[in-house]
């Protein structure tokens, strides 16, 4: 304990130089300002900025990436409150108190609010990340290739499976998607070249950075150019700055939805979007004031802002421990970990102890960041959001093209782009969600690798598969997964609770 | 979160897609499987047999060849009535579908036809121009007078041109294309 607080001192202390204090002050307004423009997400925006810190020292980088990315979680409630249009998905739940909290005449509480919400539901995310993370990382050295395997399978599969709109086998689909899609180019046991079709640029596979920056970057602006825009901003000159009360007043809300929001972080591949959906649901579930929920209430904003912030440290967990993005955004960060030399994974610990502490420093120095900026730039964020998107999208665009050729230099990750954007738009207007893909693509290699090497180990036999305990844990998880999506199976264990908890049967 | 199964037409639209497009994957992922069992097993370098390069894209495709069988097969028995087919072929007459093809146009142009052909910040510069012309004069609710939003759409193209180009160029050493 004495050496983990040690190590943390010290990563807070490595980013408190002018250099660091620089960058993470221009990087957390970007990501502010990102978020708060519609149409422009997280996710997008940390793989854009991928391709512009990749000359910078790895720590520097990283600490942009992640500013980034907590700021445009944070700064997606600004529209999502005056413009009643979540500025990312991450926002959507807050819309529907934030909105009416501004068309009653309280646009400035509600952003205060808003933004105090967001720093504690990241500091509680940042508490669990503290702790569960070390232990996370040194349990993960018991792993082999048998559980890595089904690690992999279950990171697709529990993101296709709650991600998905409607149908979860459109989670599923879009999963193996991803994973047919890592498949391409050379393979990691014998060097065999894979679905090149002599296309000599297909030999190295597909990078991540351009088809994340295509299936976010170009599929959104084609997204957001398709719909008409009807806005109306709503704003009011009352107090922005929180009274203590207001903070205080819901800190059990605070509390379970940090915690809930750390759930589903931790929760491979399930985002910002779900973690505030889900303690919203909690928090209306549990509120003696549920029927104001929806109408402008303030427990309901709190819930919503504390749960999509306290995602970001829970998506870390796994990120850093195991290797499994967490959430869309953390894929593009296990990318740019790799560009810059560091390995996430159960060895983290073992080779870099420091760097998980490090983004533990960064998250708590945003989170500051994210305070100031959102209780002090008022004016100059709402005169963010009305930069009109017909100016904003080509220039995003051309950020797209030149990212996306600036890593390798080469023109066919541009074309790696547009195939992904086009792709990405068609799923997506088919309902099939993005995130199990991104996951895919990340975790097809691990789940290839490892099911094979596991069965040269074994010499064939798959029984290892099932009867080491983790695997055997594992497998299991995946299995009443797969089977609880299944609608006659989740139908007769529904009807099996009910039968056994008295009181629904009683209602 | 908005309900998008609220619209019956958007539902029996929805329903002929997942109709065929779970016949795409069915058939995509058969492809895949037949081209998996079909690579090379690199007997003549001795590998383990149950390690062969086919072995997970092939397990892969048949997975894919059965979520879009069991896909397509639940659209066929959900049907949603007539009129799914003219549903689905309005979607391609609609406003939102122009303005889709006018950006996904403009998009392929500049990063297929004029990044290459011309020099970058130029062909940047003529994307950016062209792109907030289209969409303020022509494509827009309240459309601006052509004149005064290519002289802005002009400047700001040239701006964007050059800062990009000199930022990636000088800034970041990027040998642009």
């Amino acid at each position: 304990m004495p050496e983990g607080l040690t190590l943390l001192g010290h990563g807070i202390a490595h980013f408190l130089t002018w250099e660091g204090l620089f960058n993470l002050a221009w990087a957390s307004l970007l990501g502010i300002v990102i978020g708060a423009l519609p149409g422009l997400t997280a996710t997008m925006g940390v793989a854009l900025l991928v391709t512009l810190t990749y000359k910078m020292p790895p720590d520097q980088a990283i600490l942009c990436l992640m500013a980034l990315y907590v700021g445009a979680i944070y700064g997606g409630s600004r529209s999502a409150i005056l413009l009643a249009i979540p500025g990312t998905p991450a926002s959507a739940a807050t819309t529907l108190d934030g909105y009416p909290l501004a068309r009653a005449g309280k646009a400035g509480m509600a952003m205060g609010i808003a933004t105090t919400s967001s720093a504690l539901g990241t500091l509680v995310g940042i508490f669990f990340l503290a702790l569960i993370a070390p232990w996370l990382a040194e349990f993960a050295l018991r792993f082999g290739s048998y559980e890595f395997f089904w690690l992999a399978l279950f990171g697709v599969l529990i993101s296709g499976r709650l991600t998905a709109i409607e149908d979860p086998l459109k989670g599923y689909i879009a999963g193996i998607l991803g994973l047919l899609a890592a498949m391409i180019g050379m393979e990691g046991l014998h060097a065999f070249q894979r679905f090149t079709f002599g296309v000599s640029a297909l030999g190295g596979g597909i990078n991540l950075i351009p088809a994340m920056v295509g299936a976010f970057g170009f599929a959104e602006i084609l997204a957001v150019m398709k719909r008409r825009f009807t806005a109306e901003l709503v704003t009011s000159d009352d107090r922005v700055l929180p009274r203590l009360a207001d903070i205080t007043r819901y800190w059990r809300t605070t509390i379970r939805s940090g915690i809930v929001g750390t759930i589903a972080g931790i929760i491979p591949g399930v985002g910002e979007d779900i973690g505030a959906w889900a303690s919203y649901a909690a928090a209306r579930r549990a509120s003696k004031e549920a029927d104001q929920f929806g109408k402008g209430s303030i427990e309901g904003l709190v819930a919503a802002e504390t749960g999509n912030s306290a995602v970001i440290p829970g998506a870390m967990i796994p990120t850093l421990t195991l290797a499994l993005p967490g959430s869309a955004a953390a894929a593009v960060l296990i990318a740019a970990m790799f560009i810059h030399g560091i390995r996430p994974g159960p060895l983290l610990m073992t080779e870099n102890p420091a760097f998980l502490y490090q983004i533990v420093g960064i998250l708590l120095l945003t989170t500051i960041a994210i305070t100031v900026f959102g209780l002090s730039l008022t004016k100059l964020l709402v005169r963010v959001l009305l930069v009109p998107r017909e100016k904003l999208m080509p220039v995003v665009y051309v950020l797209c093209v030149v990212g996306s050729f600036a890593i390798t230099q080469r023109m066919f990750d541009v074309y790696v782009m547009i195939a992904f954007g086009l792709i990405g738009f068609v799923l997506r207007e088919m309902r099939y969600p993005m995130a199990p893909l991104v996951l895919g693509i990340v975790l097809g290699d691990l789940l290839d690798v490892n099911l094979r090497r596991g069965l040269l180990l074994s010499d064939g036999d798959v029984t290892p598969f099932f009867t080491r305990p983790i695997s055997a844990v594992l497998f299991a998880i995946i299995a009443v997964t797969i089977l609880m999506s299944l609608p006659m199976v989740s139908r007769r264990v529904t009807d099996l609770f009910k039968r056994l908890d008295p009181q629904r049967r009683a209602g | 979160m908005t309900d998008p199964s609220a619209d019956p037409q958007t539902e029996r639209h929805m329903n002929r897609v997942d109709l065929i497009t779970g016949g795409v994957f069915a058939v995509l992922g058969l492809a895949i499987a037949y081209l998996s069992w079909t690579m090379p097993r690199l007997e003549m370098r001795g590998i383990h047999p149950a390690t062969v390069p086919g072995l997970v894209p092939g397990l892969l495709g048949l997975a894919l060849a059965f979520c879009g069988a069991v896909l397509g097969l639940k659209a066929y028995r959900e049907g949603r009535g007539a009129g799914g087919w003219s549903d689905l072929l309005a979607l391609f007459r609609t406003e939102e579908a122009g303005r889709f093809c006018a950006v996904a146009g403009l998009a392929l142009v500049y990063a297929l036809v004029l990044v290459g052909l011309l020099p970058f910040w130029l062909a940047s510069t003529a994307f950016v121009f062209a792109f907030i012309v289209v969409f303020e004069a022509w494509l827009s609710p309240q459309p601006r007078p052509l004149l005064r939003s290519a002289l802005w759409a002009a400047v700001q193209g040239v701006i964007v041109g050059v800062a990009v180009t000199l930022v990636f160029q000088y800034g970041f050493l990027v040998r642009l294309p």
